[in-house]
């Protein structure tokens, strides 16, 4: 038991170590020059040079890498180029939109999903189960940023209900942050719903044949209580995998729902990063969106060893 | 597509039973005739694909422009078989590409024990990063062309064949004649294209149909942030991604290339659930 | 010129009838701008979007009046100019205090003028000809020029890699931390990609009379202005149509029609700015001059026009290098321009250049403006026509700002820019920006240019400059545009500007 864990932590270091790595690798063949974009059009190369060794950028390649795992050991992400603030704070600022935008289109996609996939695994076969397992490849098929573009055409030109984009001004309530989370997440949380009930489905259909459910429908039990009672209970931990894997997918998809809402969310940072060319703020958005993701795992995993002590790794 | 055409040992019939499946088969349909518009581009389309008309812009659909025009007045129409080129191509690019890294992954990891930690820590690593993220970082990196696309995507998806292919590699090296023809001293390249490989090819198709549909819309989605491929190769993302300018003035110029991404990814991922059904017993029981 | 009048026109609808009530104070309104502003020290920046939000935290020395004349802001009158034009004496406003509360004087002036010859790109321009900067009594600085340099004034003027005026104990500070300035709003608060905002500074002390387009009284009737970034133009016109904002900035020209049906009103500023393509002349194929004017016979203005702009209502195919309505504008030159084009012309001269279409042309171009990119392609269907292989590298904006200073990278790169008051200030005229123009013709003209101050003499001059530009092709200017914005009913007193400004401004309830 102590093993599986020390081993498991040792690998989850050796991965953090690699995404370190990996993402220092990629951001620094990156061509472009954040100098050259924060001093506009008319910045003479001379000026060009001096704010790039302000900024540290001549340095050679391994001093840059040490000064930056250096940095990163201490939780320290660097300076944005761009912003003039710390990337943690750049970082801390924009997650709040992404951290909910994640939990509404998870909490839409659960809503949709957990009845439909119950039913149409309960009616096999059935019309209902026809359309509502086209209907989610349907869903999985269409592009979210497409299915954002016509929300705000139709729900926020339109109709008016909702801003077009945005998270509210300064001194914004959080009733109105929430109100402009309200057509990114419907968008998001839509395409999402369609894996959601798949598995659930899936799942179902698997302990619906067991042998137990079986047992409780030969006992006479009402219908309803083997369908929730014994089938659902049991295929709960498989749909709840695959539920927290939705959450980890959804912040791929709110990388581009955050940019057709112009929501300030950490997906929407990256992107500006990439376009400005803030190295910083890439790097320490993605280490921190990659280690959650790692540590997220490590968790799951420690939770499966502690249900299940025989799995080993 | 073209990925049926590959031999797969076990299931000699496989075309003929994905045909028995009414939705496999619509799918299938689907994509013959979207591939066969692509390849047959020159011959149907009306018009040159760059063929420039200022002064036809944005020309609502009629007889000579079944589709309509564009900001620079070029045959939607025509540009969107083009496009079905390019979309298909690079999506087929993707699937080819990750699925030489990842079985090279996978079968390094799966059958010999001293790589397998090494190599499955970094596909964890790569797993950590959201595909999207990735690859946009990717991109970034190498340069906004069609040909780095297709690799940053290749490279965001590798990670999860390699771990479809370790994982049926561990089952398979313990096999009894996989365990016999290491005895007998066969070389153990021959041993993993011989045995492994061939078992694995199964897992690979199914998962290659859905990442070819992922790749589809990923592309799109980097057309559409601007970091892709660049604007003047018509893809159907590009196409979206220039006519969402004209949205109201232009619908057509977004609708069409967007129903053609629904379309085909919707096609692909019937053709990938007939397969998954009809190669992979395990998940094969909800039919 | 009827056109121009006709916008004047539509322009004079919008303004505010200042016969009829007097405006009141208070309320607040959210600006859309194209993005995030990469600094807010004006002085670090020469990017228009830096100006636009930070001209109404500091001001300069001198503005921008009617007509482009030079006026003054913090100070109290047009320099005094020695005859020989080397000594600029400029007496300063008395009063003015910074929104730290502290008042304003020579000191901070001449430390704040110090610190832009250091740090702002036009800045070291002047630098070049400043002998010295010094205070001779608390409310006059006194400037000394190593040769005459009619120029500078504007360059004490502008708004962008601007000469602001700040505390001299924050002069030292580069970069910026401490936003302290004289204008008549502050920073309250700034969240990156979310808002800036900005409050009214009540110590502010305006001028006397009227308001005069950048200069004049500044009135304070709004309590806060904030700018809300909106990078996709996109998003910033549903943003308009659907009334989210009291004004939107830099708007797609085609969406006009969009927006008359939305809750905000079209705003036409007519002509904004001119794109153009940038010649590298020091390195590869345009290093040629047979080349370069290849290129221009075989550019056809007119569609490249169409295709960026849509109708005839947004652009102007226009060849001066300044349109009517400008000191600058004349026709030397212009024959050159063929609006059609003219491949046969082009494919001789390229002939005569003894070009094999083995190379090819390459243009550095990126989305970042929408319109660089689709004049772009129709630029290489004509060029291919004349003869040309073309090879378009559309890259990043962030790649392409550095890609352009180093000369072996490209041929042409696609930009643009407003109508800048003063013609110095283009970056073509200075030999070291990217095309690298610098041939005797051209400094010959130049150094005429900017020697001179009276400015009719100047205006006479400028005709040599600009034939110089058509002679020599080393930049190609497309032609005019137009820009568009959106503007809320209640929002009045906005005045349409290339920078954008909400002094003056206020909401009728």
């Amino acid at each position: 038991m102590l093993r599986s864990i020390l081993n498991r932590l040792l690998g989850m270091i050796v991965v953090m170590a690699l995404v370190v790595t990996i993402v220092f690798v990629i951001v620094r063949v990156t061509p472009g020059d954040p100098a050259a974009v924060m001093l506009g059009p008319d910045a003479t190369a001379a000026d060009i040079a001096s704010l790039r060794t302000r900024l540290g950028l001549d340095a050679p390649m391994p001093v840059q890498f040490g000064r930056y795992i250096l940095g990163v050991v201490q939780g320290d992400f660097g300076q944005s180029i761009f912003l003039n603030q710390p990337v943690t704070t750049a970082l801390a600022q924009r997650a709040e939109p992404t951290f909910f935008l994640t939990v509404f289109s998870l909490l839409i996609a659960t809503v949709i999903a957990l009845p439909v996939g119950i039913l149409s695994a309960y009616w096999r076969g059935s019309l209902f189960d026809q359309a509502a397992t086209t209907l989610a490849m349907f869903a999985a098929s269409v592009p979210s940023f497409w299915l954002g573009l016509l929300f705000i055409r139709f729900f926020a030109v339109r109709l008016g209900w909702f801003d077009t984009s945005g998270y509210g001004g300064p001194g914004a309530s959080f009733a109105e942050r929430l109100n402009h989370l309200v057509l990114p997440a419907l968008a998001l949380g839509l395409v999402s719903s369609a894996l959601i009930t798949r598995f659930t489905r899936a799942s179902m259909l698997d302990v619906l044949n067991d042998d137990y459910v079986r047992t409780a429908r030969s006992k006479g039990m009402s219908e309803r209580r083997v369908v929730m009672k014994h089938a659902f209970k049991n295929a709960l931990i498989p749909i709840l995998t695959v539920i927290g894997l939705t959450a980890a997918l959804l912040i791929s998809g709110a990388v581009v729902t955050e940019t057709v809402f112009g929501l300030p969310g950490v997906g929407s940072l990256v992107v500006s990063a990439v376009l400005r060319r803030d190295y910083p703020v890439i790097q320490g958005a993605l280490l921190v969106i990659a280690g959650l993701y790692v540590l997220v795992n490590f968790a799951i995993d420690m939770l499966y060893l502690a249900v299940d002590p025989r799995v080993r790794y | 597509m073209a990925a049926i055409s590959v031999p797969v040992h076990q299931e000699p019939n496989i075309l003929s039973r994905l045909l028995g499946r009414p939705t496999s088969a619509i799918g299938l349909a689907i994509l013959v005739l979207i591939a066969l518009a692509a390849i047959l581009a020159p011959v149907i389309a009306p018009y040159a694909p760059a063929k420039l008309s200022i002064a036809s812009r944005l020309d609502p659909p009629s007889m000579a422009h079944l589709f309509g025009t564009d900001d620079l007045g070029r045959d939607v129409f025509t540009r969107m078989l083009y496009a079905a080129r390019t979309s298909l191509a690079v999506g087929l690019a993707v699937v080819v590409f990750a699925s030489i890294i990842g079985i090279v992954l996978g079968l390094m990891a799966g059958f010999f024990r001293k790589l397998d930690a090494p190599v499955s820590r970094l596909i964890d690593a790569m797993m950590a990063f959201p595909d999207i993220l990735l690859a946009i970082a990717l991109v970034a990196a190498l340069g906004a062309t069609a040909v780095n696309v297709i690799i940053a995507l290749g490279i965001v998806y590798a990670p999860r064949l390699a771990r479809v292919v370790r994982a049926s590699t561990l089952v398979i090296r313990e096999l009894p004649y996989v365990e016999a023809a290491r005895a007998l001293g066969i070389p153990t390249p021959i041993i993993l294209v011989r045995h492994v490989l061939r078992n694995v090819t199964s897992p690979i198709l199914v998962q290659g149909t859905f990442i070819f549909a992922n790749a589809i819309l990923a592309e799109a989605g980097l057309s559409f942030l601007g970091v892709g491929i660049s604007p003047s190769i018509p893809t159907w993302g590009t196409m979206i991604a220039v006519g969402r300018q004209y949205m109201d003035q232009a619908g057509w110029m977004m609708m069409f290339p967007g129903a053609a991404i629904v379309i085909t990814v919707l096609a692909l991922q019937l053709v990938g659930d007939g397969l998954r059904d009809l190669l992979d017993p395990r998940l094969a029981k909800d039919i | 010129m009827r056109r121009l009048l006709q916008m004047a026109a539509v322009v004079a609808a919008l303004l505010p009838a200042f016969a009829s009530a007097e405006p009141q104070k208070g309320g607040v309104i959210d600006v859309a701008t194209v993005g995030e502003p990469p600094t807010l020290d004006p002085m670090a920046s020469t990017a228009d979007l830096v100006g636009i939000v930070t001209q109404h935290i500091f001001e300069t020395l001198y503005t921008f009046g009617k007509d482009w004349a030079i006026t003054p802001l913090l100070a109290a009158d047009l320099p005094q100019i020695s005859d020989d034009g080397l000594t600029y004496t400029i007496p300063l406003r008395t009063g003015i205090k910074f929104h730290d509360g502290s008042d304003m004087d020579s000191a901070d002036v001449v430390a704040s003028l110090q610190r832009w010859m250091k740090v702002a790109t036009r800045g070291k321009q002047a630098a070049e000809v400043v002998a010295s900067i010094e205070a001779p009594d608390a409310n006059s600085v006194k400037i000394t020029l190593k040769t005459p340099y009619a120029p500078l004034q504007s360059l004490l003027a502008f708004n962008n890699a601007a000469a602001i005026i700040i505390p001299s104990e924050n002069a030292g500070e580069d970069p910026m931390t401490k936003f302290i300035g004289t204008g008549p709003y502050m920073l309250k608060d700034r969240k990156p990609d979310q808002f800036i905002q900005l409050v009214r500074f009540d110590g502010y002390k305006p001028l006397e009379g009227e308001s005069n387009f950048y200069g004049g009284a500044r009135k304070q009737y709004l309590d806060e202005i904030r700018f809300v970034p909106v990078p996709d133009p996109n998003t910033r016109v549903e943003g308009a149509v659907a009334g989210q904002f009291a004004y939107a900035d830099a708007l797609p020209v085609e969406s006009y029609d969009k927006i008359s049906g939305g809750k905000t009103k079209p705003v036409i500023l007519k002509p904004f700015g001119w794109p153009v393509f940038v010649m590298n002349t020091k390195e590869g194929l345009n290093s040629d001059i047979r080349i370069r004017k290849a290129i221009q016979a075989a550019l056809a203005p007119s569609d490249m026009l169409t295709a960026a702009f849509g109708s005839q209502d947004f652009f102007a195919v226009d060849a001066s290098m300044y349109p009517e309505g400008f000191a600058w504008h004349n026709a030397a030159g212009t024959d050159a321009y063929k609006p059609d084009g003219d491949t046969e012309a082009a494919a001789a001269l390229l002939k005569e250049a003894g070009y094999d279409g083995s190379k090819p042309l390459r243009i550095l171009t990126s989305r970042q403006y929408e319109f660089h990119y689709k004049m772009a392609q129709v630029a290489q269907a004509y060029l291919e026509q004349a003869g040309f292989k073309v090879q378009l590298d559309v890259v990043e904006w962030a790649t392409l700002t550095k890609n352009r200073t180093d000369p072996k990278l490209w041929d042409i790169y696609i930009t643009h820019s407003p109508f800048l008051p003063e013609p110095s200030l283009n970056g073509f005229m200075s030999d070291t920006t990217p095309g690298w123009w610098a041939t005797d013709a051209k400094h010959k003209a130049v150094e005429a240019f900017n020697k001179e101050s009276d400015p009719a003499k100047r205006a006479k001059l400028y005709e040599a400059v600009q034939q110089a530009i058509y002679d020599e092709a080393p930049i190609f200017k497309i032609g005019d545009f137009n820009a568009l914005a959106a503007q809320s009913p209640e929002l009045k007193g906005v005045t349409p500007a290339p920078w954008p400004y909400f002094w003056n401004a206020y909401l009728e309830k």
